[in-house]
């Protein structure tokens, strides 16, 4: 009596064990469907973008950002000397003052800090574009 | 340009800080300061680079500038 209304109770869990187990796995299988078709957008478009990459930045895209600056800055009135190899002092008539305020200006165009000693020895375009390319962290 | 002297080097290194402090303030005023920064340098512009004793002054005078408008409590300036 005992040993058959234990065999039936363990009859009755066995049987009940997979009905229950059903409802529950049906969740779990469309999540990870779901799952599977977040995923497939981002690996083909590939969202996820690398900040660590270097940007690589151009000598041409400096050298450019550069002179737009100087076009902008009020103290150049003679737009047509403006090249790679323009010289501050001698080509564009800036003083040492103009100097420091065109070097500033580049610090905050590329977003970094330029050094007093650094910054004392810019006095072209060329010296200031070849300064920008050796930093690894100007953008 | 011709190599500069320690002086010189001073005046350019403080105009800098004067220019990197106006970064400091709000926005919409930071031109005012910049703008304050440079009428008080090209002021005095015309002082002759031997006369010593002048620039020392006036860079003095600068640097307590400086710091006064520093201040965080000081937001704008009129120029």
């Amino acid at each position: 009596m005992f040993r058959t209304a234990l065999l039936r109770s363990a009859r009755q869990a066995v049987r009940a064990a997979p009905r229950w187990s059903a409802p529950i796995a049906r969740p779990a299988a469309r999540s990870s469907l779901l799952q599977a078709k977040q995923i497939t957008p981002s690996v083909r478009f590939q969202a996820v973008r690398c900040y660590s990459a270097s940007a690589g930045l151009s000598k041409d895209e400096v050298e450019g950002r550069i002179m737009d600056l100087l076009k902008n800055f009020d103290k150049v009135t003679d737009t047509s000397k403006l090249n790679g190899e323009a010289h501050f002092h001698n080509d564009l008539g800036l003083d040492s003052l103009d100097t420091v305020e065109v070097v500033m200006a580049i610090e905050e165009e590329f977003s970094i800090e330029i050094p007093d000693k650094e910054a004392d020895a810019i006095h072209s375009i060329k010296q200031a574009v070849d300064y920008i390319l050796a930093q690894p962290d100007a953008h | 340009m011709a190599r500069l002297s320690g002086l010189q080097r001073d005046v350019l290194s403080l105009y800098r800080r004067c220019l990197r402090a106006a970064r400091a303030k709000p926005v919409t005023n930071r031109g005012h300061f910049q703008a304050l920064a440079r009428n008080e340098f090209h002021k005095h512009r015309a002082v002759d680079k031997k006369d010593f004793s002048a620039i020392e002054y006036l860079l003095r005078r600068g640097r307590r500038q400086l710091e006064m408008y520093e201040e965080a409590g000081v937001r704008d300036v009129k120029v």
